[in-house]
């Protein structure tokens, strides 16, 4: 019990028999007649502090200067509280086992004394505050009562019964209650027992659910983040979907840093390591997490690769989409456009005006259209196709249209360094937006798509915004992108009507603003559609973890930590975390490696032998389904070179596996842990018994842990993420 | 979760207990089909991002030259580093395919002519008139290579012709197969999948199994997660890995098996070079075949990076540089295996490139194209088709960019191939859908 626990001290005359337990009438020791007549202070109760002032001198026949003990110990002992020189009696940390007695004995008068008898009782309990807040499993509730006067034996009452009760401190005691549905306040109070019995006051407690059930936070995240974690999940079941999306639109952007020149000698060969290494870093630990999801929806929409890209541009990319991945839309084609790594991946960069015999390199513009906005063919705002009279697809733009605005898109080249004149073609710069050279641009009119034309003899830069601005008002663009980060972020095959719900917000975010990123994002993220498994979990939608976000959710949900950053190293200039793509690479994927502007898989890919719209099964077959139990079995044995994860006995997981020495107990109690991270606390029954029975027989703690995350894991129900 | 990704294993099964016409699902057509005594194998490699066929063949007579190189400028090839061919010396190849030149010399290879995807016979004028005479999305990636792949007029066909091939012949030529028809070491591509079949897929140099680190476990591990497969908890994409997974645990235990015990291939092929790679894989499975149970096998590879719009002739060049020596080493890995007749690899590719260059010496998306045939059933050293006039608005440009309007179809192309391969021409309707609208269903070159 701590030093600063409060009782309640009774210091009582000697006449008093009336003695109360653990008290022990003892009358004036002293031989000397003198002493009948002295007397301490009569008897004193004190609450709300921890001693008792019992005099500098003690009334005998005269005042006169005594000192003091605790049941014959001069200055008393822990046990029996102690006593200064000045009289302050500081009770024992706990109601002592027999009597107290304090003694005052005269200094002049030798053993001249006073004693007197005092009784310890039990403190009057104060509730100040009671709060009861919901559990993150959200079966039951927790009570949470701040106050005085509380003992490990104090009992807490909600609604006047008593309830089993946690001391935390003199000051703090909890209980765990269930309470109906709609419950919104409920009375606590706590009694102490004797001696010295006491109820508090009865105080209101008001309920604070949580704003989200784990299901719902889990999801949210596993759609959000590069994986949900323990932490992340009680957050957000505490700040609910919506203000965790709000807080996370408020996070600064994780900026790769450029990298190094000269380069690292790790990078000397070729950039791509650090790179990759700083994307790595950025997805598994940074705090915008969503901001960072977002912006690899984008990087395989507006795909350029390190196949033919230097990675010094690509770091300079992905600020670039993170950065736009919170704006707007408008803002994201124009960067993307204008973008050294943009430009160098599908030739925009240093594109000249056609001369004699030449055409305007039509690569930027085809696949801007393409693939970047408006797709091949008119869409309705639900994403489905139009038709024509003949049932027939309707093309958005001809071949003329592609070379107008390949024309548009000429003229344009590095930015030049600090005080070198701008030319055509500048010295590569892969940091910086690229600039107009205007003798370099085609000034011959344009006509855009829906007929719109630009005249003859304009800049660069006012034909480039006039391109740009036609493309963005085409009513292609909302349901194109917004189905495609629906794809990505929730669900392959969104109903028509999902689509039209984000395209609507796409097209005015109800402030007559079209193109608000963030809008379109909480659209999508809160959607009914979206929110559906959180309670029924069997709704028939989801999408395969393609391998980067696989990689990434495992190492966060299990928690990988670099080897460097634990030791401190630079792990920028080591490139500690490029070794992660390499695992990721076996099954076809690292960080803006596509092997085409087409992605690492078509939004359109259909599985085979069915109708089923399933983006990311363009890269799962049976091939890279061997590849990925093998990349599982080397997540949950430890095998990721230079990163770690602890799954022995002594590790959180470890811990659960054998708490109780009941194999079956804790082996479930393993799974479910496993569950809340990996299945959104959602797996079903049919998944959960086998891993159970099996791991049950697994007496070797470490082996069980790490064979029942790799059944998790391995699984198609983890690997859909539904 | 349809029922047509069933496993190969009950496919397989249906079809051994199959005897009964009514079983099959072509039994119809396939009545009078034997299972074949001799081995073929059909092999695809696919140019990812349209080759540039004018670059890849060029005319090397003297006004001919002079015409491709005025017009191409700055991507013409200098006519020294040409390579000209022996059997039809008007005509020369890049200087990176040396290894072609000489199979085409020696008459184990074969060129196909600006083919592309095509409706119905297509001239210019007509294309002028109604572009909807032509497949759709014409000079688009994604629809072009599908649309090569599946043989149909747009991207959307679900099924390639591979895919078609398999669903036609797989139950009469592979009755014994413990592996599907196709197999692909490229991935998942459309034009391995058919209705009732899909294609094993394969990492090039790793047919094995997943790995396991849990020692004596191990086993008891992979039956846990196996069993985990076979709960159907509803969700169709869960379904659909659970049955991907399944074939994945099933192909791997008899692939694994069937190489752990042969010799290898001594045929050298080029190291640091994917397709090399991948072909390299394709012979040692070609080399099992029979402890797979096949007669007939269609294999899927392909090498990407060929749209060049720009430093085009460095960029095709390596490539090519990288194709030459890794086909002449699979040809001579099966004639190691005694199967060079057996074995045909021909070239897909999007499409070709603009005649015309831009101006970031590079080209754009275009057409027709011409493609390389191989293996020794190949009537070889001829150039089959019709070589467009290299004239920019001329009579084979379909704008005035050279976009050459294919004077033959891919999917007579495509046509002849399966039918030296064992699709009767009762069956080729079934494949091609669209064949009836070509004259000829066989261009003769195989």
């Amino acid at each position: 019990m701590p030093a600063s626990e409060k009782f309640l001290l009774s210091v009582r005359g000697i006449a008093s028999a009336a003695l109360m337990m653990g008290a022990l009438g003892l009358s004036g020791c002293s031989g000397n007649p003198g002493t009948a007549t002295a007397q301490l202070p009569s008897a004193v109760i004190i609450t709300g502090a921890n001693q008792v002032r019992l005099g500098t001198t003690v009334q005998f026949s005269a005042n006169v200067p005594v000192t003091w003990q605790v049941n014959g110990t001069m200055g008393g002992a822990a046990a029996t509280g102690t006593i200064s020189t000045t009289g302050l009696y500081t009770p024992p940390a706990s109601i002592p086992a027999g009597a107290i007695t304090v003694s005052a004995i005269s200094v002049a008068s030798g053993p001249t004394a006073a004693s007197q008898l005092e009784s310890i009782l039990n403190p009057q309990p104060v509730v100040g505050s009671a709060v009861v807040t919901q559990n993150f499993s959200g079966s039951n509730y927790l009570v949470d009562v701040i106050g005085t006067g509380f003992l490990p034996s104090s009992v807490m009452q909600v609604a006047g019964a008593n309830v089993t009760t946690v001391f935390v401190s003199s000051t703090e005691l909890q209980a765990t209650i269930s309470l109906a549905a709609g419950t919104t306040t409920v009375a606590v109070d706590v009694v102490n027992p004797n001696p010295g019995a006491a109820t508090s006051a009865m105080a209101n407690a008001s309920i604070s659910s949580l704003k989200a059930s784990q299901p719902s936070a889990a999801r949210l995240l596993d759609q959000a983040t590069f994986g949900p974690t323990l932490n992340d999940i009680q957050h957000v079941q505490t700040v609910g979907l919506s203000a965790y999306l709000t807080e996370q639109f408020a996070v600064p952007t994780t900026l790769l840093p450029d990298i190094a020149t000269p380069a690292p000698t790790v990078c000397v060969n070729t950039t791509t390591p650090c790179e990759q290494s700083e994307w790595w870093q950025t997805v598994l630990t940074g705090n915008d997490q969503l901001r960072q999801r977002v912006a690899f929806a984008l990087s395989e929409v507006f795909v350029i690769s390190t196949n033919s890209v230097n990675a010094r541009a690509v770091t300079t990319y992905h600020n670039t989409l993170a950065n736009d991945a919170f704006g707007n839309f408008k803002t994201l084609m124009k960067d993307v456009t204008l973008s050294p790594g943009m430009g160098l991946y599908l030739n925009m960069l240093n594109s000249y005006k056609p001369g004699n015999g030449q055409i305007a390199n039509e690569n930027y513009s085809r696949e801007q259209m393409q693939l970047f906005t408006t797709g091949i063919h008119l869409l309705n705002q639900d994403g489905t196709y139009q038709k024509d009279s003949g049932g027939n697809l309707i093309p958005v733009y001809s071949e003329a249209q592609v070379q107008s605005f390949a024309r548009a898109y000429t003229g344009w080249t590095y930015a030049p360094a600090a005080g070198v004149t701008s030319k055509f073609p500048n010295a590569a710069n892969y940091t910086a937006a690229m600039v107009a050279i205007d003798t370099a641009h085609d000034v011959t009119a344009k006509t855009l798509l829906g007929g719109t034309t630009m005249p003859a003899g304009q800049t660069s830069q006012v034909d480039l915004d006039g391109a740009i601005g036609n493309l963005f008002t085409h009513p292609n663009v909302g349901p194109f992108i917004c189905k495609q980060l629906i794809q990505h972020l929730v669900a392959s095959n969104p109903s028509p009507a999902y689509v039209a719900r984000v395209s609507a917000v796409f097209a005015d975010n109800g402030k007559s603003v079209r193109g608000d990123m963030q809008a379109v994002i909480a659209a999508i993220l809160l959607d009914a559609d979206a929110r559906a498994s959180d309670t029924s979990p069997n709704f028939d939608g989801g999408h395969l973890r393609e391998p980067m976000l696989y990689m990434s959710n495992v190492m966060r949900g299990l928690g990988f930590k670099n080897n460097d950053a634990t030791a401190g190293n630079d792990v920028v200039a080591n490139a500690s975390y490029n070794s992660v793509g390499n695992y990721t690479a076996a099954l076809g994927q690292r960080p803006y490696s596509s092997p085409s502007v087409f992605n690492f898989f078509s939004p359109e890919y259909v599985i085979p032998g069915t109708t089923t719209n399933a983006p990311e099964f363009g890269q799962e077959n049976t091939a890279t389904a061997i590849l990925r139990l093998s990349l599982a079995d080397n997540l949950a044995n430890n095998r990721i070179s230079g990163f770690s994860v602890d799954l022995s006995a002594t590790s959180g997981l470890g811990i659960m596996a054998s708490k109780t020495g009941n194999a079956a107990t804790d082996s479930g109690n393993l799974v479910d842990a496993l569950g809340t991270i990996f299945m959104h606390g959602q797996m079903p029954a049919a998944m959960r018994t086998p891993i159970v029975s099996h791991v049950a027989t697994l007496t070797n703690i470490p082996q069980r842990v790490r064979v029942a995350t790799y059944l998790v894991i391995s699984a198609s129900q983890y690997k859909i993420e539904h | 979760m349809g029922v047509n990704r069933r496993s190969f294993i009950q496919y397989a099964s249906l079809a051994a207990a199959g005897s009964a016409a009514g079983l099959r699902p072509f039994g119809a057509l396939n009545a009078l089909a034997q299972t074949p005594t001799d081995y073929k194998a059909l092999v695809c490699v696919f140019l990812y991002g349209g080759n540039d066929a004018n670059n890849t063949v060029v005319p090397f007579d003297t006004t001919g030259y002079n015409s491709y190189s005025t017009i191409r400028g700055p991507l013409a090839l200098p006519q020294s580093g040409l390579i000209q061919l022996g059997q039809a010396p008007n005509f020369a190849l890049n200087g990176n395919l040396p290894d072609i030149a000489k199979l085409f010399d020696s008459k184990a290879a074969a060129l196909v002519t600006n083919v592309g995807t095509l409706i119905q016979p297509t001239t210019r004028a007509q294309y002028l008139a109604n572009q909807n005479v032509v497949p759709s999305n014409l000079f688009s990636h994604s629809d072009q290579q599908l649309e090569w792949q599946n043989a149909a007029q747009s991207g959307a066909t679900q099924t390639g012709w591979a895919g078609r091939i398999a669903d036609t012949l797989s139950v009469s030529v592979n009755p014994n197969g413990k592996v599907p028809m196709i197999t692909s070491v490229a991935g998942d591509t459309l034009f391995c999948n058919g209705n009732a079949s899909t294609p094993v897929s394969v990492s090039p140099g790793n047919l094995g199994g997943s790995s396991c680190s849990e020692g004596a476990e191990c086993a008891a591990r992979q039956a846990t997660a196996q069993a985990l497969l076979s709960f159907d908890s509803g969700l169709t994409l869960v379904q659909a890995d659970n049955t991907i997974t399944s074939n994945a645990y099933s192909y791997a235990k008899t692939l694994s098996d069937a190489v752990a015990s042969i010799t290898p291939i001594t045929t050298v092929f080029p190291t640091a070079n994917g397709l090399a790679s991948q072909l390299k894989q394709i012979a040692q499975i070609i080399q099992v075949r029979q402890a797979l149970g096949v007669t007939r096998q269609i294999f899927f590879c392909g090498i990407g990076n060929f749209d060049t719009h720009s430093d085009q002739v460095n960029l095709q060049g390596n490539l090519l540089a990288a194709i030459s020596p890794a086909l002449a080493a699979f040809y001579a890995a099966t004639q190691e295996l005694g199967v060079a007749n057996n074995v045909t690899t021909f070239t897909m590719s999007d499409f070709s490139r603009t005649f015309q260059p831009n101006s970031n010496t590079g080209s754009d998306h275009a057409w027709g194209s011409h493609h390389i045939v191989m293996g020794g059933a190949v009537k070889g050293g001829q150039m089959y088709g019709t070589f467009p006039t290299l004239a920019l608005a001329g009579p084979d440009d379909s704008g005035s960019n050279g976009r050459w309007v294919p004077s033959t179809a891919s999917v007579q192309y495509a046509a002849t191939l399966a039918q030296w391969f064992g699709v009767s021409v009762a069956q080729l309707p079934l494949v091609f859908p669209n064949i009836g609208s070509f004259t000829k269903n066989n261009l003769g070159f195989v």
